[in-house]
């Protein structure tokens, strides 16, 4: 909920008289929270919106470019140079995985903070140049993990933060969700993605771990298979994973970040982590707030969790405005990120992989 | 039947109870606390092994660990059917000994592998035997308890094998039940302040692959199960916590509901399906679900897993079927 809407509030600091509003572009419309994102800025106050796809269209039966803006109600050109000479504040990048790298570059150049969709590359050098460009313009460079602001996150934060789980020995985390597959077809290309499973889904759950414990990972090691969703020919890359990960002084974690929440299943799937302490165990579950039931189309999941989306996009505004970085920033993106590579690496080879 | 149950500790006092049920004439021989569970349960005691031995046609072992392998051998030898509590043995050499001499004497050895005979478990490979969620391929299991305190060789792990062999060896064994045949392992494990986790990977010779994590936790921490096994076609899941049809607040913390076993007393209790199987096969029944075999590949998985965790790397299981 935010501040603005709570009765008896002060009035939100963005909408107070005075303050120019802020510019906002979103660069590409490849990935599918990009009209989420879209529609969430709309309804916050004092944000001039504009967004530019010239790199849609070509995939059958996808809404992009100027039609999805139209259906948007969002201001629209033709190209990033167009968009970028508008000046920007602030740039939201959601193109595809592995095209992330010119567009943060091309903002960052052009003055605007920026908020890239996760993960925050496909490639540790891309991650770096990105932060170095950003660094570079002074720029604050964020990174889309909405989960981290989860309200049953921040309480489980706050219980391990003030010790009481004890000293924390384990995390067991799951990002399971349907396959990507319909909206958006570059998903299971690994050219544009960079992966699987694997590469989708660790991201949250080892960025999670790292905001809670603050420890640095030493081993990564995977397993992968293409059992799930064999029958589908555009899939190109594994569908279900198992990733443990081993931390300096002896916290151990294993992420499933398979695919495989049925086709079928009333909801897309959720993220689950459970940390046992020396006092205690504690589980979240950020999206199982819900009203469930059956209608004549079989299982309904009506989800009223809180937008966690909007908490992030709220916290890059008040970045922006503020002009200073706030997390979950570009540092905690290369961070997880090395653990999807060496995940990655680790499959591959069938070894243990150090990373540092 | 005449039952000659050796040991006096927590699992005996769900055995007992459950071989009255079935009717059978129990003789208790332990070191200690015989007398006690003799007074309690209105059963017989032994004074001595051979006593015991003397006295009946199926010895049922509840023992700790490192005592099985010479206990199963005694009873063996004197020519009676065996039961023996999980894990079978500490390690897969003492278990294949004992095979062999079982075979020898021509007697049966039941390993007591008793998740196979809770419903949802069981359910559960039904199921997917039966092709209802296609292809397994990513299968998840975890088994929270608190630490067993109750009696210190648990906290010894040349004795107990730790939790991997003690208490994941359990959904060890019903991830291969269930997923089939294992050709890799890795596990890493932490411990602190009387608490011990272990997180175990199976690779499945048919590609699936499958997590097991146990908790010996706090104490009062409640006994909770799950699993979850997502196949081709399909997801089924289980959560002792949610899946329950009793539950209750009754407003004071002293009354949680902690315990070292998960609550069936809604339907048939697991040991006595369990303990009646091995008594029909040792009567000359069919086999029952669960076979030496699968006992010492289990304790082959779990020591696969600490093998691991020593070591940092993944361990190859031998290829089984390679008979001379």
């Amino acid at each position: 909920m935010s501040a603005a809407s709570t009765p008896g509030a002060p009035p939100h600091p963005l909408s107070e008289p005075g303050i120019r509003p802020l510019r906002v572009a979103l660069m590409s419309f490849a990935h599918v929270h990009a009209a989420g994102y879209a529609r969430l800025l709309q309804t916050m106050p004092n944000i001039e919106l504009r967004a530019s796809d010239p790199d849609g269209g070509n995939e059958p039966g996808e809404r992009r470019g100027q039609d999805l803006a139209d259906d948007l109600g969002v201001s629209y050109v033709d190209s990033y140079a167009e968009l970028l000479a508008w000046q920007p504040d602030a740039v939201i990048v959601t193109s595809e995985n592995a095209r992330h790298r010119p567009l943060v570059e091309a903002a960052a150049r052009a003055g605007a903070a920026v908020l890239c969709e996760k993960p925050l590359a496909t490639t540790l050098e891309d991650a770096l140049a990105m932060q170095a460009a950003c660094d570079a313009a002074d720029v604050t460079l964020m990174t889309a993990y909405p989960v981290r602001f989860s309200p049953a996150f921040a309480r489980l934060r706050e219980l391990a933060g003030t010790g009481g789980l004890g000293t924390l020995l384990a995390a067991t985390g799951t990002n399971n969700g349907q396959i990507p597959v319909g909206d958006r077809a570059w998903f299971t290309d690994p050219e544009l993605s960079g992966g699987g499973a694997m590469v989708d889904h660790i991201v949250h759950v080892a960025d999670l771990l790292d905001a809670l414990t603050g420890l640095v990972p030493v081993t990564v090691r995977a397993v992968a298979n293409r059992i799930l969703h064999a029958d589908k020919p555009e899939v190109r890359a594994e569908t279900g994973g198992l990733v443990t990960i081993g931390y300096a002084g002896g916290f151990v974690a294993t992420i499933d970040c398979s695919w495989s929440q049925p086709d079928n299943a009333p909801t897309w799937g959720g993220l689950t982590l459970q940390v046992v302490g020396t006092l205690g165990i504690a589980d979240i579950d950020p999206f199982a707030q819900h009203v469930g039931g059956t209608t004549p189309d079989g299982a309904v999941f009506l989800a009223y969790g809180t937008n966690t989306d909007a908490l992030l996009l709220n916290e890059f505004v008040h970045a922006v405005r503020a002009g200073r970085a706030r997390q979950p920033d570009g540092a905690a993106g290369i961070r997880s990120l090395k653990i999807v590579l060496a995940a990655q690496e680790s499959a591959r080879t069938g070894e243990v992989v150090s990373i540092r | 039947m005449n039952i000659g149950l050796i040991g006096a500790g927590g699992i005996t006092h769900v055995h007992i109870p459950a071989w009255l049920a079935l009717g059978a004439n129990v003789t208790v021989f332990s070191l200690e606390g015989a007398a006690e569970s003799a007074a309690q349960y209105g059963i017989a005691v032994a004074d001595s092994l051979d006593d015991l031995l003397g006295a009946c046609d199926v010895v049922d072992i509840c023992t700790p660990t490192p005592t099985h392998y010479r206990l199963v051998e005694r009873a063996l030898r004197a020519g009676k059917h065996v039961i023996c509590e999980k894990p079978i043995t500490l390690n897969t050499t003492d278990a294949d000994a004992l095979a062999e001499l079982a075979a020898f004497v021509g007697k049966q050895l039941h390993p007591a592998h008793v998740v196979r005979y809770f419903a949802e478990y069981s359910l559960a490979q039904s199921a997917v035997a039966a092709g209802q969620i296609g292809e397994p391929a990513i299968l998840r299991f975890s088994r929270i308890g608190e630490f067993p305190s109750w009696a210190g060789w648990f906290a010894d792990e040349a004795q107990s094998g730790g939790i991997v062999l003690d208490q994941m060896i359990h959904d060890l064994d019903i991830a291969r039940w269930i997923a089939g045949e294992v050709t890799e392992v890795y596990a890493v494990k932490n411990s602190a302040d009387g608490c011990e986790t272990a997180q175990v990977v199976l690779t499945h010779e048919r590609g699936a692959l499958s997590y097991v994590t146990g908790v010996w936790g706090a104490p009062g921490t409640t006994f909770a199960t799950s699993f979850s096994i997502a196949g081709s076609s399909g997801v089924l899941k289980h959560d002792s916590r949610t899946d329950a049809s009793l539950r209750f607040d009754l407003g004071s913390p002293a009354s949680g509901g902690h315990s070292m076993r998960p609550d069936t007393s809604f339907g048939e209790s697991p040991y006595l399906t369990e303990l009646r199987e091995f008594a029909a096969a040792t009567l000359g029944g069919a086999a029952p679900r669960v076979n030496l075999d699968d006992a010492t590949r289990a304790v082959e998985l779990a020591a696969a897993a600490n093998e691991s965790i020593a070591s940092g790397r993944s361990v190859r299981v031998a290829s089984q079927a390679v008979p001379a």
